[in-house]
This record gives structure tokens, C-alpha cells and sequence, in this order.
């Protein structure tokens, strides 16, 4: 058997198997979108590339048998550096949303298509996981919002966004008057212990998203009840007691160590929380510039100073979040708070560099002329409705609503393998401007359907059409930048792939080849490894740094 | 539309077959008969052969020459190689595209008369801008000049270049004259057709006993047509840039009509006329060409000539005249004298080093060719190729030799082939070249007929057959695996080495790929010795080298030199440097490969070390020389639209990655660069290097940053919206200066009437509607018309 070196670990290859599977023996991840096993190696999208040791040439890992005395590097900053510019490359003509405008617009960043198609399928408790994966308190903000994320729907250029605001309300509502509310699971116990100061909206989700993601929490609180701002700001008739109540058991109920009538305020009891927790989060609300001080802390014109991406204070250990940063912030501005806080925290008790979840997004920007009604034929042509002030959707009109939206967000979000490999390489999508190719979506009324914009040619539905022996079948047509997949002598989709369709949607790398009905479903919630020893983005060497797809804590 | 008739469809398919690998001769066959591919006639092929639907898709939409759309009834081809670019051919195609009234996006004219279409790089470099029309080709078109190519083209369609070969009725005839007439394609771009019709025409007139010959590329590209006669005692007259009154007139200068008894009164009193009449002497004088003179020998001098040595001697296809001059007696001495490791050990002896660009040791490729598989199966097939797809703008050495020499390249190629065990061998030769697909075809015919190939080669009991596919229009194709992917019947798509195709091969058998010129030598090699070619050139480049001489040169021409010797010897004593009152400024070697060596760097020697040193490389052998007229981004950029345009489309690095850097070039040369392009196209080109899988990916970046390197000040004075040799068009301004007299030329030529008609009076050009076509500046008699460029 040849031994071959990937980055000084030797690895017993089989004779004739190319570095990608034998890597992959030996639990090493070589990123690929256009390899497939058992089929023959295009070498084409590059990205599975890794330096010769013994040449310094860069070679894709696919198309490469392996030879006895082989070595490579796979994790060094020099081919993450290759890859990344491989994943860009590919990212600058991609046409493509991965998440919707209303998911960007929201700064929670819900996955608000997803909810919607769950609405639609009467999935009503898949629809609240996915709300709740986001959004801590989706009742009481159904009920404040102002609504960004209607305002960052495309349909808003037409007759009106979709009606999302109203629809997580009603997803939310059904949720807590199902007599079975959903009770999110928690990972594990971390063995960290956190505190968190303020019971307000801010305070509430970081307390939520860090009890899911196992670590022990304190929430101290100076009054005798949570909800902060959304208990003495907002009106009763606006945002029921009962129901605020309702909603904030549900984070309670994950288990918190509450400490009601507990005011801090100055630096002597921060000193205690911090050497008593592994981590404090300060999300006491507004504070006046004295205030601030008397933290012993760094104060900004608004509040508390910050980090902008990692809400660190000037205090190592100490975070802040919420309006004790921005004076006066919207309250889904205050829930995303603390949902990014917590992941920084975790980040932070586990001693990992602190950076944001990447919030990796393919994004199609501005429309094209003719592109709107394009897109909105995949929609339901339904008159935008809302229900008026204090009542509800009923069942049929919350469908109604739901599928008049557009599903911007890409079908294989959460499943994209170059949506993955971007998140994990940090790689940006805007490094190489271009003028973006319109939409286009080939097979409207077929069961298959095709998006050249977001073909990476990678040529494996071609091989898999040609070893499935279908008579019509898939080929490139043109050549060079201009090439793409096609079906010859202007057939049809369905022609093309009579047999294999099933095999070619499965192992496209993304969604550009697809049923015309695909589902979403809930995406799992996983947490990506960067393969082997790990290595950042910018060159750095953290550990395994973990990112979620799309910017989820989990 | 009327239903097609697809009768001849049957036909083609029946005459080439029905295997999947016969879809591009059955593509050619098909554009031949309708002028384009109806889809209608693709679906037929389907039907009958065993080629599929989506192999036909993918293979007629990569090739190039392939259309899917009617055309008009005339193709003209605008030549966009290096030489034409440089002198011009953008500003011509635009001439034509105006002058047909073609819109934008539209390539046929109302009448459907004509196409314009742009075409790779022809390999009439020295003549540039070169424009085809069918099978006519134009040398030194201007834009203004469009009209009349169109008029000439028009008048009996006499332009046809048609290269008809006339086998001579014998051999020479002791004692009389040769009348020699290149008619390689260059020659022929100059009419040398005509002045081949003429001459013969004029000797039967006056039955004067003179043999014409037709033969290969002289070199002297510069002053073709050329014409010499070779007199019975051996001396020679050399005349160049004839036309057919000329050849006239030097016929009846050196013949004299025989025996006044036949019927010739006429012709003979024509010939005393005009041999008697002064103008007749000034005539010939002018055309006179004396070997001695100072620019020919210039041109001659520092050249060694052993692939071209008999290019300007021999008649091409004349299979006696090239055995009268050795030919074959090296293969003969490789069947009977030496063993297949003997021939390979004058190889290495020799030194030499693939010519195709790479410079890969040849003994080395071929002892793996023939190690391969080599346990002792006898029945081993292997294959031997010859690499005739020269593609790189601005070189046509191949051409040339294809052209000039059949029957030296397959000598060549059946020694490679005995060396290595091969008994079957392919020519890939690109369409572009038709007289050289024809001539080696016709040069096979006779090999056959003579034993020199076929089932026993000069009787020794080794077989070998030859055969030639044409490319049809992907520079790619050049690549090896890319070229046997080709030959296969699939898309021309390189695949990543190793395996090399020493191993796997054609049809995955051990293959042996080597590039036309380094066939060419091989025959000397054997004939002479290995320590022979040893004995020229370099420590680690042996031998000579042929290039392609072209650009901003006062000489142009095919040359070949031994390594070693400097560029600026090959530029200022070879090319007679560029023209008076300019600036050499670079030199472009290697083509889209390779990069551009600055004045200053002149004195690098030619050998493969030397030039990779400085950022270029060898190449196939183009070579074009820049003044200080030549915008060095604008070169980079059109590099790097010929790779881009090229790309296969394969892998992302070179499929998008050269597309990237191709709008950053753009960008700056449209004058809307930003702050830190140069930074990102740099490091966006030492990717695309590094990551790319074949070839031409990985020295596409060449171009852009040797320019980066040696010209990085030009680069930035783009960025300021400022193109400092005034060619970027939308940096720049035309503008009238003082020197006008008022004689209205340039407003009668300008073909946007952007110049007022005010005789005797200062012109002027309204800049709004000028669209920079430099016919203003061309057509000035008082040098009145400059260019400004950057923010006034």
C-alpha cells in the first residue's frame, strides 16, 4: 500500500484511489464540489487544491493517484489562501441569493422563506423552530416591530411585501396556545458559567441562545419581573401581559439562575460577577454616560463602547449588547443582540478568537429590469392582507399569505456545498466585482429545472446523463467563460433526464440543477469543522473554528 | 424555410463513418456542403452514426469554426494575431463593419453578401492587418483601404488566393532556367498567384523554354511576392514585391522568344517594345532584388537555416526534387543503419529541445514512448503526433514548414516512429492552414505511392500509415492532452497530467506528441549528427530556432537563427529595426505565453533560460517588436483576451479567473481603473498561474506581468485616465494642429464625418462624434492630425 504525507500526518492509501478519498480515510476533509466518487475526476472546480511538497505546485487533490512517497500540504495558509480565490472566482458569477433579502433585512436574520414554506405545508411546529432558532421572542415582537424585513422584501415593488411580521405572530401565538409550547434543546452543559445583567429583550436572548448552546447562565435584574422596556415601554392593548409572560417562560424554562431586585451598577459588583462567571454580559439598558463609568468601563456617545462585531467592552471577559450600547435601538435590534452575543461568549469561554458567526451570503443585489416578474411567477398572485389591529390570521388566510412569497432564498441553502466551503473559508462573495448575468430558470414546467447561475460546471450531471445512458442528455455547450450546461437540439429538461434526474439533482454541488418542487425542510443544525488541523481565514491558525452555515448559533 | 435537403448528410456520413470519434470531419463535411450546421442535418447525423446528440451539442458549439447561424455569401475574416492587432486590425474590422453598415451584434450585411467575422491569427504576420475573403487573402489592409479590398474582392472575385499546385511535367531539364515563385500563404496574401499565372503565361507566349516553380516560404516575407531565376549557369536574379506586369516584364527581360518561325510576332514585338523602352528598365530595376544588397543580407546573415533549408529551394510536393536533395536518406539510414536506441542516442546527442514551446528534452519524451509498455509485447500500439496546431497569434513557423517542406516533417515523423515503435502516425493540423493540410495530404498520396509509407517503409517490412485531422478553430487544441481529446472526437478539453501521454496517450495508448519544427529537424539531426546540431547554439538550448519576425520592424519575415543569439542582434541586423523617427520599446516573445522583454533587456541571449529569466518565455517562436506608438496595457489586455477568448472553460481559475483579470484590463483602458487594481490584478494573475490545470492557464498571466513588471509606470498613467502611447481609444483625443493646409483630405476620408469640409482652412474634428479609426492621421500629407490623451 502507498503511504503518501498530507500535512506531516502518512497515510495508508490504496493503490490507485486519488488523494480526496484517501485523505478522506483517514478523516481528512479536502473541500470539492466537483468530485464524486465513482465517477471520473473533472479537476475543474479547483477547489480541492493542494500543494506538492515536493515541487510547491498546486494540484486538485481529485485528479491526483496517489504515487508512494507523495507529499502534501492541505491546511496552510498558501492553499486555503488558493482555495478561497477558487471559491470567489466561482461566487463572482454566481446568480443567486443563498438567504432572502427579508432574512438580510431582518436583523435577527430569520430564515423567513423557510418559516413561510412551513406555514404553507401546515408544518406549524417546524415553523417556530425556525423562528425560534433566530428570534427569542417572536410574540411580543410580532406585536412591536416596525418590520424591516417586510421592507427588505422584493415584492415590495410590486403589490406589497409578504406579510412576515403578522405570519411569525401567528406562528408564535399558535405556538404558545398549543398547551405544548416548544421547548428548544440544549446542548449539553459547556462548563461555563455566564452572567447576564438585564432581563430586558437584549438580556432575555442572550440568556436563550446561551442555555441552548449548553453554557449555565445568571440573570440578575433589577426589577421584581423580566421583560424590561417591553413591560414599562410598551402598552398592554399592544402587547398583552399574558402573552409576554407566556413568551418569557419559555427562556426561562431552559433553566436560569434569576435574580430578581438585583440592580448592578458599579464596578465593585461587575468585579465579583467577573471572577465569580467566565463571562459577563451587560444588557442593562440605557445608560447615561456617568453610568457607564461607574462600570469602571469605556464609554461611547450612546453608551456602553464596544467592538462593533464582538460587543466586547474595553474589559476583557465583559460584553455588552442592547440599548446599554445604542441608547435607543429597535427591539428586534436588541433580540439579535443577543442572540450574536452569545455565540461571541461561547467563542470566548471556550478561549477561541472572537468573530461573529460568518454570515456568508451569495447575493443577487438589485434586480434586473423584468427580473420582479420573473420571480414572482413562482408565487401565488394573492393580494397582500394583514389583519386588522388585535386580531389574527385564521389557518386559510396565514396559507394564503405565506405562498405569496417569492422564495428568494436558494432551495440547498443549509446544503449548498460552495455556500459551505465559503462560510468556511471566508470567502467574499463581492472580491471580484462583475456585472452580474440576469436570472434565468430553464424548465419552468418540467419536474426538473435548471439555474445556469448557479451552475459551477462541474460536469457531473453531464457523466452521470452519459453513463445512465440517456438518449438526449446534458452537454456543454460553448466554451470558456461563456460556456454551460445544456440539453441538445433545444429539448427539454425532462427529456434530457428520463432515468438519472433523481441521481443528477443529488449530486449537483448546488441548487442549479433541482425538482421544480423542492422543499426546504429544516436544514440541520450543524456545526462545520474547517477540515484537518484548521486554519483561519486570514492566515491565522485558530482551532477548529467552528461556523454554522449561515450565521445560526446553535 | 423550405425543407432542407438532407440527402447530402446520407452521403457524408457514408463517405466518413459512423464511430463516435468521426463527428468533427463529419462537422466539416456538413459546414462545407450548407456553409453552416443546420440543426436539422445534426439531428440527422444522430440518427445514422453512433455519435450522440450531446456529443454533437458539445463538440460543434467549443470549436470556432463551427456556425450554428447562415452567413452571408462571402466570409471576410479579419486577421486578430498579434501583428495585425498591433498595426491595426481593430481599426479595420471596425472600417468594414462600417462600411457593410453592420449594427451592433450584427455580422451580415442587408444583401447577405458578406460576414465579417475575426479570425485567429492567419500566419501572415508580416503583412499586417491581414484580411480573408473567402479563400483570398489581403495583406496590409488599412481602414481606409476597405472600399477597394471589397472593389478588388468584388471584380471577378480575381483575389482567390487559391493555391492551384501544377505538378511539373519532369524534373529539371539540364541548362534551363528555374523561374521560382513563392506561393507559401504569405506570398500568396501579396498575389504571388497571379505573378505565377503571369510568368507561365508570358514564357508560353513567347515559347521561350523556362521552367516556373512553385516553391515554399523564402522567409523574406517583407518584399513578397518574390520571384527568382536560377539561370542554367547557376547565377540568380532575385526579384521581390512583383505584380503581374512585373513578371511579365522580367520574363521577357532574361528569355528570348524561340525561333522566330512560330506564331509569336505579337509577344515578340511586345518583348522588344518594352525590353527597349526605359520605363521597362525602371520597371525591373525598381523590383531588382540583389542578394548582396545590404537589407538582404542583414536579413540573411546572422541566420542558420536547418529546418528551413530547403523551404525556398524545392518545389513543395516534388517527391524527386526532395530525394535529389537528400531526402529520405536519413530514414533509410534509421531503418537499415541504426537501431531504434541509436537513433534516440543522436537525439540526446543533439541536445534538442521540443520546439513547441515548452522546451521539453526530446530523446527524453521519446524513450519514454518507447519504455512504454515495453515488456516486450510486440504488438504494442502505440502512436506518433504531429503537433500542427499553431495557434499563437503572431507565429506561423509551422505553417510555413508544412507548407515549404511535406516531406521533410514526415521523414521526420516516420524516424520519431520507428524510434519509438509507432506504425501508426497523425498530423493535427488547424483549419486555418488549409494549403498545409492539403500539400501534407498530397505529400502522404505520394509517400504511399512510393513506398516511402504503407505497409513496408523503403521495403524494410516496418509499416507505418499517416493520416491528417484538421482542428476546426481551438487554440487549446495545441495543448497535448487538449489535441488528443480532439482527435478522439470530443470537446478539446486538456485533462490534468499524469498520466502523460507518453503513457496514456490517443485512445489511452503510449503516445508520442511533438511539434511540427521539431519534426523538422529531426532529418538533419540523423543526417548530420547529433554533435552537429550540438555544435550551434547554446549550453542547454541547442541548435537553432525559427521565428516569427514581425511587428514594428522594417524587415518581417520567417527567420531562423541559433540559440544564443540576442535579441537585440535579432531586432536591429535581422529585422533592420523598427521604422525612422520611432522608439524600440519592446519585444513580445512566446506569444499569449510569453511576455514582454523590454529595450533595455535587448541584449538577452535567445535560449529557453535566458527568457524565463526575464519573464518570457521561448514559445512556439512568435516574436513581434513594439515602438513607442504601442500602448503596453493595451498588449496585455489583448493577450489576455486571445487566452481568455481561448479558454477551454474547464477549471475556474482560468475560466473566470482570466475573465476578472480581463475586466480589470478592461477597466483601465477604458479609463475607469481604481485604486488598487494593479494590486488585485497582480495578485489575481499569480493565482490564476498557480491554480490553473493546464498550460495555458497557467502562462496566460505571462503578458500582463512582465508588462506590470517593466512598464508598471504606463499601467498607473491609466489609471489617471492617461494611455502615454495615445492607442487606448477612450483615453484619447484626435486633434488638428497648425500644420494644416486645408486640403481637405482627412474630411473626405473620415467615415463618421466628424471633420467639417473647410478647404484652405484649418480643420477641425468634433471629438463627439470621432470614434478614434486614425484614418484622419493616416491619410494627412502634412503630419497635421495628433493624438492627446488624458485629462485635458
Amino acid at each position: 500500500m502507498p503511504k503518501i504525507v498530507i500535512d506531516s500526518r502518512e497515510i495508508d492509501a490504496e493503490p490507485g484511489e486519488n488523494i480526496v478519498d484517501a485523505a478522506a480515510r483517514a478523516g481528512i476533509e479536502i473541500p470539492t464540489l466537483c468530485y464524486l466518487k465513482g465517477y471520473d475526476p473533472s479537476t475543474s472546480c479547483q477547489v480541492c487544491l493542494v500543494k506538492d511538497a515536493r515541487n510547491g505546485r498546486l494540484v486538485p487533490a481529485c485528479g491526483t493517484r496517489v504515487v508512494e512517497g507523495m507529499r502534501f500540504e492541505s491546511e496552510t495558509p498558501d492553499v486555503h489562501d488558493a482555495r478561497r480565490v477558487a471559491l470567489e472566482l466561482l461566487l463572482s458569477e454566481h446568480v443567486g441569493d443563498c438567504r432572502a433579502p427579508c432574512d438580510f433585512a431582518c436583523p435577527c436574520h430569520m430564515d423567513i422563506p423557510l418559516m413561510l414554506e412551513q406555514i404553507h405545508g401546515q408544518h406549524l411546529r417546524d415553523a417556530i423552530v425556525t423562528v425560534k432558532r433566530d428570534i427569542a421572542l417572536p410574540a411580543a415582537l410580532g406585536r412591536v416591530c416596525p418590520k424591516p424585513c417586510e421592507k427588505g422584501c422584493r415584492r415590495n415593488d410590486a403589490d406589497g411585501p409578504v406579510a412576515v411580521c403578522d405570519l411569525k405572530r401567528y406562528v408564535a401565538d399558535a405556538d404558545l396556545a398549543s398547551g405544548d409550547p416548544y421547548a428548544a434543546p440544549c446542548l449539553p452543559d459547556s462548563g461555563k458559567r455566564i452572567a447576564v445583567v438585564g432581563g430586558g429583550p437584549s438580556g432575555l436572548s442572550a440568556v436563550y441562545y446561551l442555555r441552548r448552546a449548553g453554557h449555565a447562565c445568571a440573570l440578575f435584574e433589577q426589577r421584581p419581573e423580566l421583560g424590561g422596556r417591553l413591560r414599562t415601554e410598551e402598552r398592554a392593548e399592544d402587547l398583552p401581559r399574558d402573552l409576554l409572560d407566556a413568551e418569557i417562560a419559555q427562556i426561562t424554562r431552559l433553566g436560569v439562575d434569576l435574580h430578581l431586585n438585583t440592580a448592578i451598577t458599579d464596578q465593585p459588583q461587575l468585579d465579583s460577577l467577573a471572577s465569580e462567571f467566565d463571562a459577563v454580559v451587560l444588557a442593562c439598558g440605557v445608560l447615561a454616560s456617568h453610568g457607564v463609568e461607574r462600570f469602571g468601563l469605556k464609554a461611547s456617545r450612546k453608551g456602553i463602547d464596544v467592538d462593533r462585531e464582538t460587543y466586547a467592552t474595553n474589559r476583557p471577559g465583559v460584553f455588552a449588547i442592547g440599548n446599554a450600547l445604542r441608547g435607543k435601538g429597535l427591539v428586534v435590534r436588541s433580540c439579535a443582540d443577543g442572540k450574536e452575543v452569545a455565540h461571541i461568549v461561547g467563542r470566548f469561554a471556550a478561549g477561541r478568537k472572537l468573530e461573529p458567526a460568518s454570515d456568508f451570503s451569495s447575493r443577487m443585489g438589485k434586480l434586473l429590469p423584468g427580473e420582479l416578474p420573473s420571480l414572482m411567477e413562482r408565487a401565488s398572485p394573492s393580494e397582500r392582507r394583514v389583519p386588522s389591529h388585535g386580531t389574527d390570521y385564521d389557518h386559510e388566510s396565514a396559507i394564503a399569505q405565506s405562498i405569496r412569497c417569492m422564495e428568494c432564498a436558494c432551495p440547498s441553502h443549509g446544503k449548498c456545498k460552495l455556500e459551505r466551503y465559503s462560510a468556511i473559508y471566508g470567502a467574499d462573495p463581492n472580491r471580484f466585482t462583475k456585472e452580474r448575468p440576469p436570472y434565468e430558470l430553464i424548465g419552468r414546467n418540467s419536474s426538473v429545472v435548471f439555474e445556469p447561475g448557479k451552475c459551477i460546471k462541474c460536469e457531473l450531471c453531464i457523466q452521470i446523463a452519459r453513463r445512465g445512458g440517456e438518449p438526449i442528455g446534458l452537454s456543454f455547450v460553448g466554451r470558456g467563460f461563456d460556456v454551460v450546461v445544456s440539453v441538445p437540439f433545444g429539448r427539454g429538461l425532462d427529456e434530457a433526464l428520463t432515468n438519472v434526474a433523481a441521481e443528477c439533482v443529488e449530486a449537483c454541488p448546488t441548487a442549479a440543477l433541482r425538482f421544480a418542487n423542492t422543499l426546504r425542510g429544516a436544514p440541520d443544525l450543524v456545526t462545520l469543522e474547517v477540515p484537518g488541523a484548521a486554519c483561519g481565514a486570514n492566515g491565522s491558525v485558530p482551532p477548529a473554528c467552528a461556523v454554522t452555515p449561515a450565521g445560526r448559533s446553535t | 424555410m423550405p425543407d432542407l435537403d438532407l440527402t447530402p448528410v446520407d452521403r457524408i456520413v457514408s463517405e466518413i463513418g459512423l464511430h463516435p470519434d468521426a463527428v468533427i470531419p463529419i462537422l466539416q463535411a456538413i459546414q462545407e456542403e450548407y456553409r453552416f450546421l443546420p440543426a436539422e442535418a445534426l439531428e440527422k447525423v444522430c440518427e445514422l452514426t453512433e455519435i450522440t446528440p450531446a456529443s454533437i451539442a458539445g463538440v460543434s458549439t467549443f470549436y470556432t469554426h463551427f456556425r450554428h447561424r447562415p452567413v452571408g455569401r462571402h466570409m471576410v475574416s479579419v486577421c486578430q494575431g498579434t501583428a495585425c492587432h498591433v498595426k491595426g486590425a481593430g481599426l479595420v474590422e471596425d472600417a468594414f463593419k462600417h462600411h457593410l453598415k453592420l449594427g451592433a451584434g450584427v455580422d451580415t450585411d442587408a444583401s447577405g453578401e458578406f460576414t465579417v467575422q475575426q479570425v485567429a491569427c492567419l500566419g501572415c504576420c508580416t503583412l499586417g492587418p491581414v484580411v480573408q475573403i473567402d479563400e483570398g487573402t489581403f495583406g496590409y489592409v488599412s481602414p481606409q483601404g476597405v472600399p477597394r479590398v471589397l472593389r478588388e474582392f468584388d471584380q471577378a472575385e480575381r483575389a482567390s488566393g487559391q493555391a492551384i499546385h501544377r505538378p511539373m511535367a519532369n524534373g529539371n531539364p539540364n541548362g534551363v532556367t528555374e523561374v521560382r515563385v513563392g506561393l507559401g500563404s504569405c506570398c500568396l496574401a501579396q498575389g504571388s498567384a497571379k505573378v505565377h499565372d503571369a510568368l507561365r503565361e508570358t514564357l508560353d507566349e513567347i515559347g521561350a523554354k523556362g521552367l516556373v516553380k512553385q516553391v515554399g516560404c523564402t522567409g523574406i516575407c517583407h518584399r513578397t511576392p518574390l520571384v527568382e531565376l536560377v539561370m542554367g549557369d547557376g547565377t540568380t536574379h532575385v526579384y521581390s514585391k512583383v505584380d503581374p506586369p512585373t513578371a511579365r516584364e522580367i520574363i521577357l527581360r532574361h528569355f528570348r522568344p524561340r525561333g522566330l518561325l512560330r506564331p509569336v510576332r505579337e509577344a515578340v514585338s511586345r518583348w522588344l517594345d518594352r525590353f527597349q523602352s526605359d520605363e521597362a528598365g525602371d520597371v525591373i530595376a525598381r523590383h531588382a532584388t540583389d542578394m548582396r544588397e545590404t537589407s538582404v543580407a542583414s536579413f540573411l546573415g546572422p541566420q542558420k537555416h536547418l529546418a528551413m533549408e530547403l523551404c525556398d529551394v524545392i518545389d513543395p510536393l516534388d517527391f524527386e526534387e526532395y530525394r535529389r536533395h537528400d531526402g529520405f536518406t536519413a530514414l533509410n539510414k534509421c531503418l537499415t543503419g541504426l537501431d531504434p536506441e541509436q537513433i534516440i542516442e543522436q537525439v540526446r546527442v543533439s541536445g534538442l529541445r521540443g520546439r513547441g514551446g515548452a522546451g521539453f528534452p526530446t530523446h527524453i519524451k521519446w524513450s519514454a514512448v518507447r519504455a512504454a509498455l515495453g515488456d516486450g509485447a510486440p504488438d504494442t500500439v502505440k502512436y506518433v503526433i504531429c503537433n500542427g496546431d499553431e495557434g499563437d497569434p503572431g507565429a506561423f513557423m509551422d505553417r510555413m514548414l508544412l507548407e515549404s517542406v511535406p516531406f521533410r516533417i514526415i521523414e521526420g515523423m516516420a524516424i520519431a516512429a520507428r524510434a519509438v515503435g509507432a506504425h501508426e502516425a497523425v498530423f493535427y493540423i488547424r483549419h486555418e492552414y488549409p494549403l498545409a493540410v492539403k500539400r501534407i495530404r498530397d505529400a502522404i498520396r505520394q509517400c504511399e505511392e512510393r513506398r516511402i509509407l504503407g505497409k513496408s517503409v523503403m521495403g524494410t517490412g516496418y509499416a507505418l500509415r499517416m493520416e491528417v485531422k484538421e482542428g476546426a478553430g481551438a487554440f487549446i487544441c495545441g495543448e497535448e492532452t487538449a489535441l488528443i481529446h480532439s482527435i478522439e472526437g470530443g470537446r478539446g478539453t486538456p485533462r490534468l497530467r499524469p498520466p502523460y501521454p507518453a503513457e496514456s496517450g490517443l485512445w489511452e495508448k503510449p503516445t508520442l506528441i511533438n511539434n511540427v519544427e521539431t519534426f523538422a529537424v529531426i532529418p538533419w539531426i540523423l543526417r548530420n549528427g547529433g554533435s552537429a546540431f550540438a555544435e550551434m547554439g547554446t549550453a542547454t538550448s541547442k541548435g537553432t530556432k525559427v521565428f516569427a519576425l514581425a511587428g514594428k520592424i522594417v524587415r518581417g519575415g520567417l527567420i531562423e537563427v541559433p540559440m544564443g543569439v540576442s535579441i537585440r542582434r535579432i531586432v536591429e541586423d535581422v529585422g533592420g529595426g523598427v521604422a525612422p523617427g520611432r522608439r524600440f520599446k519592446a519585444v513580445q516573445i512566446g506569444g499569449p505565453s510569453g511576455g514582454c522583454v523590454p529595450a533595455e533587456l535587448a541584449d538577452t541571449p535567445i535560449d529557453y533560460e535566458s527568457l524565463a529569466k526575464v519573464g518570457a518565455i521561448m514559445g512556439s517562436g512568435g516574436l513581434v517588436v513594439l515602438d513607442d506608438a504601442d500602448c503596453m496595457v493595451d498588449i496585455a489586455r489583448y493577450f489576455l483576451r486571445f487566452t481568455q477568448d481561448q479558454s477551454c472553460g474547464k477549471c475556474t481559475y482560468c475560466r473566470v479567473g482570466t475573465k476578472r483579470m480581463l475586466d480589470i484590463l478592461d477597466r483601465l483602458c477604458a479609463g475607469k481603473g481604481r485604486k488598487g487594481d494593479l494590486e488585485a490584478l497582480e495578485q489575481l494573475s499569480r493565482m490564476v498561474g498557480a491554480g490553473s490545470l493546464c498550460g495555458l492557464g497557467k502562462t496566460a498571466p505571462n503578458p500582463v506581468l512582465s508588462t506590470l513588471k517593466y512598464f508598471r509606470a504606463e499601467y498607473e498613467e491609466h489609471l489617471k485616465g492617461r494611455c502615454p502611447a495615445g492607442k487606448c481609444v477612450d483615453l484619447i483625443d484626435y486633434r488638428i494642429n497648425d500644420k494644416c493646409i486645408g486640403c481637405t483630405i482627412c474630411a473626405q476620408h473620415c467615415p463618421v464625418h466628424a471633420i467639417p469640409m473647410t478647404a484652405y482652412q484649418r480643420h477641425w474634428i468634433d471629438l463627439d462624434i470621432c470614434t478614434r479609426c486614425d484614418t484622419c492621421k493616416q491619410v494627412c500629407p502634412e503630419d497635421a492630425v495628433h493624438v492627446t490623451s488624458g485629462p485635458a
